[in-house]
Order: C-alpha cells, then structure tokens, then sequence
C-alpha cells in the first residue's frame, strides 16, 4: 500500500466546528433586507382542474399574488440529467391542472409568514372535473382509465401520452425463452417497493432576490447550482448570464434535490413580480408534499443450469411515478443497469413503464432503483440458489459481473469495464466474521427469537460517464489558485451533501500538491465562478469531482515547478522537481531528489513569484470521466426476529465496501453506518400510503406518522464491523471510486435474507412490517397460544 | 363527484400557529380557574403543547383562548407518604424519569416514561397533559390505570376526584368539564404493587405505540390475589381488560394460565385499522403484550412463580 500524507488519516471536516455549533447558514436562515415570504397555494384534489381563481381579497391584504395566468406557459422537466431528445416535460411553474393533492396552483408573498399564511387562506379557488384519484399503477395503465395527462412534450416535441405510460424503456438481449428452456431451474416472482419519503434533514428552501439590471441571484437548497440556473433560464427567457445561483449547504439530500426544486421557478415568479427578495421554505408537511421516492414493482423470471450457471433473466419493471415526471426515464435505464451489471444472465429480456398516478411526484432516491432492484435480485438469486442447493455465496461468485466484464450500471449507454472488484474478498472476509457456515437452516430454528443471518451484494457506480457521449450529461469542472502566500483556494460547483465530499476534494489536492488541508480553502461559490458541474449525485462526488479536483492540481504542480525552476538555478528543467509535504515546516517543499540544498517552500516561492511580478498560479479544468466504475459492497446482517409480534431487530451487522483508496475513513465508515439506516427503514418500515378517496397521504405529511428509525433501532456500535477491500481503481483520482449509494444498496436485500434464514418465509413486498410477519407465521400455524 | 373532499393541507402550517388567539399567563390557579370560567368552550389549556400545539398547527383545533398554566408555581411535584402518591400536573416527563418515586413505587409508570417519545418531547410534556388529551395511545394512562389512580379536578366551583377508569370517554374527549382544571394525580399505596409493569410496541423504538399494556399483579402464596390489566391504543380509550382480570384473579400465578385466558381480551378491546397499524394485528399483538407484561411484574416480584 502507498505511503499517503492525508489520504485515508483522520481530519477534522472543514464544516464541522459551524455545524455544530449552529453557526453555519442554511438556505431558511438567510435573511435580506426588504425580504418577502412565499407561500404556495396547493390543490387539496389529487385529480381536478381549476374552473376559476379570485384573487382579490388575497391581494387587498397587501400579499404579491401569482396566479397560472402569471407565470410563463411552458412545459418543464425539473432534471436536467438526459439530453434534451429525452428530456419529458409536463411540469407547469403553476397549474390549472392539479393532478395530486400538493400540486401549486397559486402562490404570494407579504411581509411576513403569517400575513402570507391570511393572504392564502384568502385566496378563492374555484375547481371542476373532480375526479377520484388513480393511486395504483397498473390501474392507471388499464385502457378505462382516464388519462392523467394527455400530452406532454418529449424534448422539443408534442407526444400523446397512453394508457398513462410517461416513458418506457424496452431492451433485449439473446433469447430468453430458449434459456428458460434450458434451464434446469426457473423462478418468477412479483416484487413491490413501499414510495418513501427522503426525511433530508433541511426541508427544502429558497430565496431570490432581484437586481437593478434584471438579473437575479437564487439561493436554494440544490444538489446543482447549474442545471438550477440553466432552468431558470430557459423557463423565463433571461440569459444564463443574468441567472447567478449560489452554493449554500444543504442539510441532506439523498436525492431529493437532485432536480431544481419546483419552488425555485415559483420563488423566481414571485420575485420578478414583486420586484423584492422573495423567500419560501418549506414546512416539512409541505415538503413531503414536493417529492418522495418512487415505488417500483417487478415480475423477475430467472433461470439457472444444475451447474450454477444463470442462462437468463426477464425484467418488467413499473414505476409509480405519482403525477409529474422528475425524469424517471433515465432510471428505466438505470434499473435495468443495476440487473444487467448485478449477475451475468446471458439472455436477457427487459421492459420498463414509468406510469403516472395522482400521487406526489417521485424522484431520485439514494440509489436510484438499485436498493429496488438488488433487493429483489438478492432475493431471486437466494432462492434459486437454495434450489439447486448450491452455497449463495458460491453461486454469487459464479455468476457476479466482475473484474474484466463489461458494466453499463447507469444505463445501456453508458459503458465501461471493470478494472477493480474486491467481491471475493469481501464475502470470504464477511462471511466469516459473521459465521456464515452456522447461520443454521430455518426449519431447525425453534423458540419466540429466531435469528437468521442473510447476505446482500450490490453496487453503485461512480458518476455516468464513459467513453461515448449517450444519453446522461456527465461532467465537472474545478478552479484552483495558489495565493500570494502559498495557501490554496479551490473553487467548484459541485455540492457536499454533508458527507464530506469536498473534503475528499481537499485531500486529494493536498495529496498531490502536499499542502496541508487546512491551508486549502473551498470557496463557497456559485454558477458566475465556476465551470460547469451536472450535480452531486451517482455517487460521483470523490469520483469525478476529485478527478476534476486533482486535474487542476496537476497542472498547478507543473506552473509551480515552472516558477521554481527560476529560483532553482542549477535545475535543468521542471520535469526534475518533485513536491511532498514537509511535516517539520508543515508545508508543501518543492525539491530535487539527492540533492538536499536544492529545495525551496511553495510559501516562499509564492511570495516571490508576488513580489517580482510573475503571476498568478491557477488552473480552472473541465472534466469527463471516461468510465463509471462500481463500486462493490457486501453485506452481512443478522437479525432476530421475535415470532410473537413480528418485530425484527438488527443484532450484527458487516459491511464490507470495495471503494478503491480511502480517502476519509470514518467518513466512510459513517456513510456505510448511515446506508444501513436508510437500507434498514426500507426493509422494515418505510412506506407512503394514501387515503384512496381524497388522495391525501395518510401521514398527511406528518413525521409523527412517517417514522424513519433512529439511532435507538440500531445495533450497538460494537456490533457493526465495516471492511474496507484492498483495491485500487486506476482510473479514479489516487485509485478512488465513489460510496454514497452503494453504501445502502445491497443492504434491504440482506435484511430480507436474513429474515427468511430466521424464519423461513420471503416476502416480496416491502416494508417487510410485524403484521406482515405474524399473518405470514400464523398462517403456517404457528402462533404463541 | 361530492364525494371526494379538499384535503386542508392549505391551512397547515407548522412553522406558525397559523390561526389568531388570545394568550394568557396566569401566575396563580385562581387566576386560571377565573379565566376558564369566564371563556369556557372557547378557552385551551397549555401545559407542554407537545399535543396542543401540533393540534393547532394541524388546524384540529383552533381555540380563541391559550392559558399557559406553566407560569403556575406548585404544580410540578412527586410526593410519597404512607397513604398515597401524588404527583402534579405539571410534572414532565423527564421529571418522572428522575423520580426515585416512581422508579421503585411505580415501575410500570416508570417502563411508560422511559419507552415515552424522544428526550426533547419528555422535557416538555406533562403528566397532566397527556391525560387530559386523552390519546387512545397514551402512554401514561395503562400504568395509571393498573394502579386505579384518580385525578383531581379543579374549578371556581369545587373540587372533584375522578378515578381514571371513569375520566376516558372517547379519542380526546375526557370527564374534565370546560371550566376545570386537572392538578394532580393520586394513586392510593393499597391499590400499587412492585409487580407491575408496562411494555409497548411501535413501529420505530422513538414513536406512539401501535399498542401498549400494563399488568399488575399481587400475589399471595402464588396465587393472582389482585390482577390489573389496562391497554393502550386498542379502543376508543386507554382500557382495562376487566374480562380477563376477573378470570385471573384467585388463578395460580403461572405464564400457562395467563395464557390461557387471552383470548377473554377480544371482549375488552376494539381496535381499528389506522396508520400506525392494523385492527388485526393489535388485536393479535394485544394477547401478546399482556402476556410480556405479566411476566416482566412476574420477575420483578422475584420470578418465584415461574
């Protein structure tokens, strides 16, 4: 192993003295003079259009009203991920065509929160055409059903929409039914997800405020500034030049902003309106009421030869995309990218529906369908295995898309071969920490708490990008500047979503230039400083971004030993120097090895290159990745289940992550810690129902009755053994590959495994609740009584 | 097409109090109580708020008139002598969880408050609160209810002891009269046993119970002398299960007996199906929690019927 100066040492995260001592500003707690409060005006119908909208009374109050008939009319995709072709629009600023309950009609804005509070609840809005709410996809899809939308633009074209279906994805590959034939095993199965909501930690906000020359600056809860303002932008005509959208931190994400929040263009319409700095932050009602995750339900058919081979895999995949399209098209691509890059199954047969329901829109979720589909992958590849009555860790290694295989994670058009897999290691590793040779039969497992232990491996990739430009926009950007004294300004758009991706960043520049982190500054900047980044998100924040980061490095190291080679009499040239960190001076030196008198700071050469007139040392790089490798991740978990109520307790837990080098280990470690969580809640907890009359969540957006599990529902530290793999990724920056999804991934596939080797039943639909659990044992007669 | 309803959500705002109210601090109980005799139906009473207010935020409830009672000296205290327990009103949870009292008098109100919200929400809340909100879910009510214990009520009129079986009228709905405030909770030392206990199941560790129970037992030479059994979250109103208290009672002080009898609770319960849980499985999970809780008092009298 390399011998790093801060890569993989613990450092104390540049945020982490102003978060928690509550100093540090968030997009609600900024505040400017003159400053309005927005409050957006909801359709209490899940299914309706508005017959008419008085405004009056609202307006007498004081309040800036805006109404549909005051805001641009143009059709709009909050994502901009795909290029343009497939870019499907049915998002309105506002709408006369509400099609859940939550969706913004009308909006204003007054003095204060209450007084925007008197003017909405003044607002009179007239509906007609109230329909009940189609809350079940496969209802939607039935030729009887009433069409949610009827037409919606596909880039710059009108398209009809059918049978509810927003988008679909077909793909095939070989044949499968001849597979099927030949197979000695064929299961199939049909899965359903729960639709969870993010519970990010920071409710969504945003704030616009306008200037004398008519551009506007926003600040808003965003995993991208700049498809933030390119949106901005093209909805109400200005140059992106007159559109500056700033960088604030963001209390979590997992997703949830992944898209321009829909209340920027609401905010930005207020704002122009009113012509003053104009804020809405959301509630966290009201938030649950924005967006939540996407629901997806599958018919898996796999078959496999008496070897232990798989031979093919037919995927139908429908996804309740609630009412408004937050781009599920890419992730018809990416599910089937997560099953085609999970196991080699030869012969594959694909088809995904996007398909609309009066539910709250669904976007991105930390994994974007991968926890979906690994878990129902998992489980298929369990079972199967158990029926040939192979290992399930022998038959994964049989059949795992590795080292050397082509991986099109993120899509069918973006691909790439892997060219690192700690897979082995960690199974054989993990497997017996968590004593998987014991784990024992369920039948032979008696008594009121059975465990089970239960295995679960997937991946993310890191980023979208790859050789061939298809359909994914992929790319970033950095600026880095060495000050007049030797410290360091690193400027880029891309966002940390608190888990600690720019301090990735500053340890991978501090690496290659040896300068210590805390002489390295992030500029908190915006879209007028930066080149272009897409947004933080495919867990490609240390992959793509750290590259960008280490790029502009690169080139700032060969400026710096241009500069030195002046200073440096007797050297011949820049291609003989070299830089490391000096642990005495506690700085970057750069020297001529073997020849301990030629050496100088990059501090004093700084200051020189100042003083006689040299020049600035700085580099601003842009940066494609040409390749989007997966980062692996192995799970053991076991729980115990207690058979008299159905509740299920995590008891040990082993996560195995292969991430390449490790740039900040316990950040890592937090991650994957955090990723349990999340994978945890969906497993056993998290879902959001509606009520099938009004359309409204039975929560009603409450957490009160949207409850995510705690530090209380976890196993003790002790109990949770993380492994890092022994690899080295060459294509990422200093051999790193990306985390934030693949930390949580595999993890509700291992639960749900773990609970069938307890008690030997499988559940395919999740969350996988106590009352689920008992019906389930009391209908094989098993009862307490 | 009637039929489908606005959903509120427009009137919701958790970040306001989003309706328009009179608030008033009294600083003694006679200024309260001339308060609510004065605006009556119209008047709420503050204690915590950890209720009240996100009720207000919900637009659920929407009065014209707050009365804190919390700048009201002498209403948060635990006090024991020989006779009885009482503990203020005012008492907050936290305060509970510290109370030496109430750890070794009144294990089973102990269990409630150590299984009750996040530690914020027990700083804030009150024992006098979360009786008279009178959550079918309330996590003191089955502890108090298995020690028979009355509150005190006060008004311009009087003074009114209510015992708590009769003080539960319905989902929010209590005996306590527009005009009355509840002061103090009384639990009679001959109605209390070690034996007792509370346990409860909820979908997170840190949530409002999809069910709840407390037993109490008292034994003589291993036999169930005196059985108390009150649940949470399975009918209109915390219960007891006077059914199966009556079979057990003079029954030998043994699990299988217990469990014989479990299904008498079927008659004293009726749950329904809500986002927490399912009629079917409170039902199911009901048997049980009584049965987890028989055994915790069980043991904690020593195990020695086991």
């Amino acid at each position: 192993m390399t011998a790093w100066s801060f890569l993989g040492s613990k450092t104390l995260r540049k945020d982490s003295l102003a978060k928690v001592s509550g100093a540090l500003k968030f997009t609600n707690d900024l505040e400017v003079p003159g400053m309005l409060i927005g409050r957006i005006f909801r359709s209490p119908y899940a299914f309706a259009d508005v017959k008419r909208i008085n405004k009056e009374r609202a307006e007498r109050l004081g309040a800036v009203v805006i109404t549909p008939d005051d805001v641009p009319q143009k059709l709009y995709n909050p994502r901009l991920v795909s290029v343009h072709e497939v870019t499907f629009k049915d998002h309105q600023v506002l709408t006369k065509r509400p099609r859940f309950v939550g969706d913004p009609i009308a909006a204003v804005a007054a003095s204060s929160e209450e007084l925007a509070q008197r003017a909405l609840e003044l607002l009179e809005v007239e509906f007609e055409n109230i329909r009940k709410p189609i809350l079940d996809p496969f209802e939607a899809m039935s030729p009887d059903a009433p069409p949610i939308h009827e037409r919606i633009m596909k880039g710059d074209k009108w398209v009809e929409v059918k049978n509810n279906v927003g988008a679909e994805l077909t793909y095939s590959e070989g044949d499968v039914d001849e597979a099927f034939k030949k197979a000695d095993v064929v299961i199939e199965r049909f899965f359903k997800t729960g639709r969870r909501y993010h519970m990010q930690l920071e409710p969504k906000a945003v704030l616009c405020v306008p200037h004398t020359d008519g551009s506007i600056t926003i600040y808003t809860t965003t995993q991208t500034i700049h498809n933030t303002r390119i949106l901005v932008s093209q909805i109400f005509d200005l140059p992106e030049s007159k559109v500056n959208v700033v960088k604030v931190p963001i209390g979590g994400s997992f997703g949830s902003s992944i898209q321009t929040n829909v209340i920027v263009p609401i905010a930005v319409a207020l704002c122009l309106k009113a012509r003053k700095p104009v804020k809405i932050a959301l509630t966290r009602e009201e938030d649950m009421y924005d967006h939540v995750g996407f629901s997806m339900h599958f018919r898996i058919k796999a078959g496999a030869t008496k070897e232990g081979f798989l031979i093919g895999g037919e995927f139908e995949n429908i996804i309740d995309i609630g009412a408004h399209q937050v781009q599920p098209y890419p992730l018809l691509g990416t599910s089937l990218g997560w099953f085609v890059s999970l196991y080699k199954w030869r012969n594959i047969r694909y088809v995904g529906r996007a398909v609309y329901t009066n539910k709250v829109p669904g976007c991105a979720i930390r994994g974007y369908g991968a926890p979906e589909v690994t878990w129902a992958v998992e489980t298929i590849v369990d079972e199967l295995a158990e029926e040939l009555k192979i290992d399930p860790l022998e038959f994964r290694l049989r059949n795992y898309v590795g080292k050397g295989d082509i991986f099109w994670g993120q899509g069918p058009t973006v691909r790439s071969v892997i060219k690192s897999d700690g897979v082995p290691e960690l199974l054989k590793e993990g497997s017996e920490l968590i004593g998987w040779s014991s784990r024992g039969r369920p039948e032979d497992k008696k008594g009121r708490f059975r465990r089970g232990i239960g295995v679960g491996r997937g991946f993310h990739t890191s980023g979208a990008g790859g050789p061939i430009s298809g359909e994914v926009i992929d790319y970033s950007g950095a600026v880095l500047k060495v000050n007049e004294d030797g410290s360091i300004d690193y400027i880029t758009a891309l966002q940390d979503h608190g888990g600690g991706t720019l301090d990735a960043h500053v340890k991978i520049i501090a690496e290659a230039l040896g300068v210590p982190p805390e002489l390295i500054n992030v500029v908190w900047s915006d879209t007028s400083t930066t080149p272009y980044d897409v947004c933080t998100h495919a867990s490609r924040g240390t992959y793509v971004g750290g590259a960008a980061a280490l790029k502009a490095a690169e080139i700032v190291k060969q400026k710096i030993f241009e500069y030195a080679v002046r200073v440096l009499g007797r050297v011949v040239n820049p291609e003989a120097l070299k830089i490391r960190y000096d642990r005495e001076l506690k700085q970057a030196v750069i020297y001529v090895e073997g020849n301990p008198d030629l050496k100088i700071t990059l501090k004093e050469l700084a200051t020189i290159a100042w003083q006689r007139n040299w020049g600035t040392i700085a580099a601003v790089v842009t940066h494609r990745a040409t390749s989007a490798p997966p980062s692996f991740t192995v799970w053991f978990v076991e729980v115990e289940v207690d058979t008299y109520t159905g509740k299920v307790r995590p008891v040990r837990v082993v996560a195995g992550a292969d991430i390449g080098t490790v740039i900040n280990k316990d950040l890592a470690e937090g991650q994957l810690h955090g990723g349990f969580a999340m994978g945890w809640g969906m497993a056993v907890a998290e879902d959001t129902p509606y009520n099938p009359t009004t359309g409204e969540l039975l929560c009603r957006g409450f957490i009160t009755d949207y409850k995510i599990v705690t530090a209380q529902d976890m196993p003790k530290v002790e109990d949770f053994k993380v492994l890092f793999a022994e690899t080295y990724e060459p294509t990422g920056p200093f051999g790193a590959k990306g985390l934030g999804e693949a930390a949580s991934n595999p993890v509700a596939a291992a639960v749900a495994n773990a609970i069938a080797n307890a008690i030997g039943v499988r559940f395919y639909e999740l969350p996988i609740t106590p009352d689920k659990i008992l019906k389930a044992l009391k209908e094989r007669g098993e009862w307490f009584e | 097409m009637s039929e489908v309803r606005p959903v509120p959500l427009n009137l919701r705002n958790s970040r306001i109090l989003p309706i328009r109210f009179e608030y008033y601090e009294p600083t003694s109980l006679d200024e309260a109580l001339e308060l609510l005799d004065k605006l009556g139906e119209e008047a709420k009473v503050l204690a915590g708020g950890t209720d009240l207010i996100v009720k207000m935020k919900m637009r659920a409830l929407e009065p014209k008139h707050l009365i804190n009672l919390k700048r009201i000296p002498n209403l948060n205290y635990i006090v024991s002598d020989s006779e009885s327990i009482r503990i203020g009103a005012l008492t907050t949870w936290s305060d509970l969880e510290k109370s030496d009292i109430v750890k070794n008098e009144l294990p089973a109100l102990y269990d409630a408050v150590k299984a009750m919200g996040s530690l914020q929400i027990r700083n804030m809340a009150t024992l006098g609160g979360n009786i008279c909100n009178a959550s079918p879910a309330a996590d003191s009510a089955p502890p108090l209810l298995v020690y028979d214990a009355k509150v005190k009520v006060v008004s311009k009129q009087g003074v009114r002891v209510i015992p708590l079986t009769e003080f539960f009228l319905g989902p929010g709905v209590t005996a306590l009269r527009s005009n009355e405030v509840l002061t103090e909770v009384v639990i009679d030392k001959h109605n209390v046993s070690v034996g007792s206990a509370f346990v409860k199941i909820s979908r997170v560790a840190t949530d409002l119970a999809i069910a709840s129970a407390a037993v109490m037992i008292k034994l003589k030479d291993g036999i169930l002398e005196d059985v108390k059994i009150a649940l949470g979250s399975v009918a209109p109103t915390p219960v007891r299960a006077k059914s199966l208290e009556a079979a057990l009672v003079g029954r030998p002080a043994k699990l299988e007996e217990v469990k014989q009898y479990l299904n008498l609770l079927e008659k004293d319960i009726k749950p329904i199906d809500d986002v927490r849980g399912t009629a079917w499985y409170r039902r199911e999970v009901s048997k049980v929690l009584v049965y987890d809780a028989f055994l915790k008092a069980l043991n904690r009298l020593g195990g020695c019927s086991l």
